[in-house]
């Protein structure tokens, strides 16, 4: 029983996480492609339309449960638990403070990218069990675009697991004591910010639910609290995608020169939360300035640009890192 | 085009039966069988500019055919042309393209005036080519912003908003209405302009420039848009003057034609402007002839309203007006093409027939052909490239 | 040589430098923008000073409307003048284009400002401007010897 608690506590402590991040970033994504589009989000709806969200989650509540009649009921119902799932998993090895995690895994990288190309499975039998020509295009989209961006996705991180030398989440904030990542493995980075793009399926990657297009894309038979499902992991994968940029490149909970300041150090959690939003703030500029990349020039812009570069940079840095670093 | 692919009308029943053309290539238990996807894009679609209905056939991503279906949004407006007094018929042309309303009013007008011989006094027509020049710009904007949504960026839709609500609010002080002008009639204008117009419409043009470049850069300047526009629905020459394409489409395939310049009508021939033209027919070009457009009507209503005569703003005319028996057709350049109205009359005070020859409709038949071979996406920027507006294709 | 990307970096610049011009959004129904004089909304009725009505039930506007959608019914009194027992307009229906005002020979109906007609009962789309009132006759000019009658 006294094992049980803690892992309870922290468990439920990351659902609750999840769960907070998706009412914030729904209205800060309302918000910030207002005012880029030189308009204003919601502002109705509470003050400073902050009660947006919970209106809108308590619409999906309470909306009629269609199914289409032709659809595959199982893999239809199945699928948003496929998409939603591995992304809650993925808050397992984060780590938000310097004795703050949830559990510390030695492969926590590789534990968090393993379960998020689990989601590309998910979108696949969306897209497939809706029954409709119009989800099927997007999830065939969605399937090519996934697979072909998790690879740069996981290259580009290896830049830093090699400064590091682990693979635990928690290890590779505190190398970065002195020297955030970000500035030798500055190429990783570019490649990991549009990887991160592509994967969690924002503009100019957003080719699986084009909205000019297709609607949805493969969710476009999905409605009340399924859809909400997919819409939740969608802005749960921006958080992750942007927690580990923070985790990896810039220094997670430090502060530049303020390594060892106990004060910063104990406000280490809101550190590392505010440096994600900042990253989640650039990807929704990025959704509000651009336009989107066609499917076949995307996939070509993976296999013909992106992972060249990123398996060369690899090779590089390890070979800068072998004989020039290690003394 | 020789008979075509999709052979959905021949067959009885619905329309939306499996078309003879599926190709079903049944094979032993280790190879695959394939098959075509037949996708209908609209009537409801956000990207088909309206209640257009195109049906492709898909091999994966890539359109094998297509086949473009018109009608959703047929009115009868040519039938109840036939019902009304020739000063009403401008309130049913105002609603065929709903974009460029003054255009379509002015056709009319000018095809009763030839008719009916009466002569539109100077400052009249200085008046509708400054609407017309303005409500030119409008519909651009729309085009404009709609094609950057349709390619996935949001943001220029918004920005042209800004700008096109400042002209509609100079359209508005002008003939009173937003949309739905009814303003050019037979004879001249419904009113004179108001005082004090030249204010907003400089206070206009100064930011005109800014926004305009801003648009451009953020559309026409990104290296992505431009990878989704360059050698898409390339429209060769040949192929845009068989089909008798007009307005951006058919100047981006390197014919040089203008109805403003080649059969001058209103203040044009008084005017110092350009036509732009470019050779290589595909969607980059089309987006780069009605960018230089907009620039050029800019420049168009600032020499307009610098030089606006004195005078009458309409011709004495009757009443009820009765044109005498005979036909005449007339032909303006709408921001989508050449738009001209023929008119049959028979002497009394309703039309015979009258017949729009509305450009969407021709640009819109050549997307059986562009689409052919592109992918989805790629079918997506085409037809918002050729500019199209529904309700001037069905009326 | 321009740089691959330049392009996508300007457009992150005009966004942000649209962010900061503010937002153009006129928040109805707090803030409403004035109407142009010539702006066209729904056909509303002119009276005189002494609020009689213009109307001299010519019947001109009906037969101008292209829609049908104004309905006179007329009358006469026994003393032969001319009443007017209903002038229904259906607003709902009303396309606002004008062609009634700009036939009405004695400047009895004017396009008004009134915008906001949205409404939850049918009733409210079809109105009766003028209700049982006599039709207006324009006075004689009075001759110089007749005496005041």
């Amino acid at each position: 029983m006294n094992a049980v608690a803690p892992i309870a506590i922290r468990i439920l402590a990351m659902l609750g996480l999840l769960l907070v991040n998706g009412v914030v970033l729904i209205y800060m994504l309302r918000k910030v492609l207002g005012r880029l589009h030189i308009r204003i989000g919601p502002n109705r709806v509470g003050p400073f339309g902050l009660l947006q969200t919970v209106a809108d989650v308590v619409k999906l509540l309470t909306k009629e449960d269609l199914m289409p009649d032709s659809a595959d009921k199982w893999l239809f119902w199945i699928a948003p638990f496929v998409v939603f799932v591995p992304s809650f998993l993925a808050y397992l090895p984060l780590a938000f403070g310097p004795n703050l995690a949830v559990t510390r895994l030695d492969t926590g990288l590789l534990f968090l990218l393993a379960v998020l190309s689990l989601i590309p499975i998910g979108v696949l039998m969306a897209g497939w069990a809706s029954n409709s020509k119009w989800s099927l295009v997007g999830g065939m989209r969605a399937a090519g675009q996934q697979i072909a961006y998790e690879v740069p996705l996981l290259l580009s991180v290896l830049g830093p697991v090699m400064m590091a030398g682990s693979l635990d989440l928690s290890k590779i904030i505190e190398a970065q004591k002195n020297l955030w990542f970000v500035f030798p493995q500055f190429i990783a980075f570019i490649i990991y910010i549009i990887a991160a793009q592509a994967d969690t399926q924002q503009t100019p990657f957003d080719m699986s639910e084009a909205e000019s297009e297709l609607i949805t894309g493969f969710a476009n038979e999905y409605g009340g609290m399924r859809f909400g499902f997919l819409f939740l992991a969608e802005f749960s994968n921006m958080f992750i995608v942007a927690a580990l940029g923070t985790a990896l490149f810039f220094g997670g909970w430090y502060l530049p020169f303020l390594a060892d300041n106990p004060i910063a150090l104990s406000l280490g959690p809101v550190i590392f939360i505010a440096k994600a939003y900042i990253g989640i703030f650039v990807m929704m500029w990025a959704r509000g300035a651009l336009p989107r990349i066609r499917v076949d020039q995307l996939l070509a812009f993976a296999w013909k640009a992106l992972i060249p570069i990123s398996l060369s940079w690899v090779v590089i840095w390890a070979c800068i890192q072998r004989l020039v670093l290690v003394r | 085009m020789s008979e075509p692919r999709l052979d959905v009308h021949a067959q009885p029943g619905p329309c939306w039966s499996v078309p003879k053309g599926l190709r079903r290539v049944p094979k032993g238990l280790d190879e695959l069988a394939t098959e075509h996807l037949v996708l209908n894009m609209g009537p409801q679609h956000p990207s088909t500019h309206g209640v257009l209905h195109v049906l492709l056939e898909l091999d994966g991503e890539e359109v094998q055919a297509a086949e473009a279906s018109v009608g959703y949004l047929h009115r009868g407006i040519e039938k109840l042309a036939e019902s009304r007094k020739y000063h009403q018929v401008g309130t049913l042309l105002d609603r065929s393209d709903y974009l460029a309303g003054l255009h379509t009013e002015a056709a009319f007008a000018m095809a009763t005036e030839r008719l009916a011989e009466i002569e539109v006094p100077r400052k009249a027509e200085w008046i509708r080519a400054l609407t017309m020049e303005l409500c030119r710009l409008a519909s651009h904007y729309v085009w404009a912003g709609t094609y950057g949504m349709d390619a996935g960026a949001m943001a220029p839709f918004l920005y042209i908003m800004r700008d096109r609500e400042m002209i509609l609010d100079i359209l508005e002080a002008i003939t009173g209405g937003r949309m739905m002008f009814n303003y050019i009639r037979p004879g001249g204008v419904f009113a004179d302009l108001p005082a004090g117009i030249d204010q907003p419409i400089r206070a206009f043009l100064s930011t005109f420039e800014t926004y305009l470049a801003e648009m451009d850069a953020l559309l026409g300047g990104n290296e992505i848009f431009q990878a989704r526009m360059h050698g898409v629905g390339v429209i060769s020459r040949e192929t845009a003057m068989a089909f008798g394409l007009a307005g951006g489409t058919l100047r981006a395939s390197g014919v040089d034609f203008d109805v403003r310049r080649d059969m001058p009508y209103a203040a044009y021939p008084e005017l110092d402007f350009d036509v732009p033209v470019a050779t290589g027919g595909d969607c980059w070009d089309r987006y780069v002839v009605r960018i230089e457009e907009m620039r050029q009507a800019a420049r168009m209503i600032r020499q307009l309203v610098d030089g606006m005569p004195e005078g009458d703003f309409t011709a004495k005319v009757p009443k009820v007006l009765r044109p005498p028996a005979g036909e005449m057709y007339a032909a303006v350049e709408s921001p989508r093409g050449e738009l001209g109205i023929h008119i049959v009359s028979d002497g009394s005070a309703t039309p015979y027939r009258m017949r729009v020859r509305s450009p969407a409709y021709y640009n819109l038949a050549i997307c059986d052909e562009a689409l052919a071979g592109s992918l989805i996406a790629d079918a997506v920027v085409i037809l918002g490239s050729l500019d199209i507006v529904l309700g001037e294709i069905d009326r | 040589m321009k740089i691959w990307g330049t392009g996508i970096l300007k457009g992150f610049v005009i966004t942000m430098r649209n962010w900061m011009r503010g937002p153009m959004t006129v928040q109805y129904p707090e803030q409403r923008l004035t109407l142009p004089e010539r702006a066209r909304w729904t056909v509303t009725q002119k009276f005189n000073e002494d609020g009689t009505t213009k109307c001299t039930g010519c019947l001109i506007c009906e037969k101008e409307c292209p829609d049908h959608i104004i309905r006179i019914e007329m009358s006469k009194l026994e003393d032969g003048t001319k009443h007017i027992d209903d002038y229904v307009y259906e607003v709902g229906a009303c396309m606002m284009c004008g062609l009634c005002v700009a036939a009405c020979p004695f400047d009895a109906i004017y396009m008004s400002h009134e915008y906001e007609l949205a409404t939850r009962h049918s009733a409210d789309l079809s109105r009766v401007l003028l209700h049982d009132v006599d039709a207006y006759v324009k006075p004689k000019p009075k001759k110089e010897d007749e005496p005041d009658a």
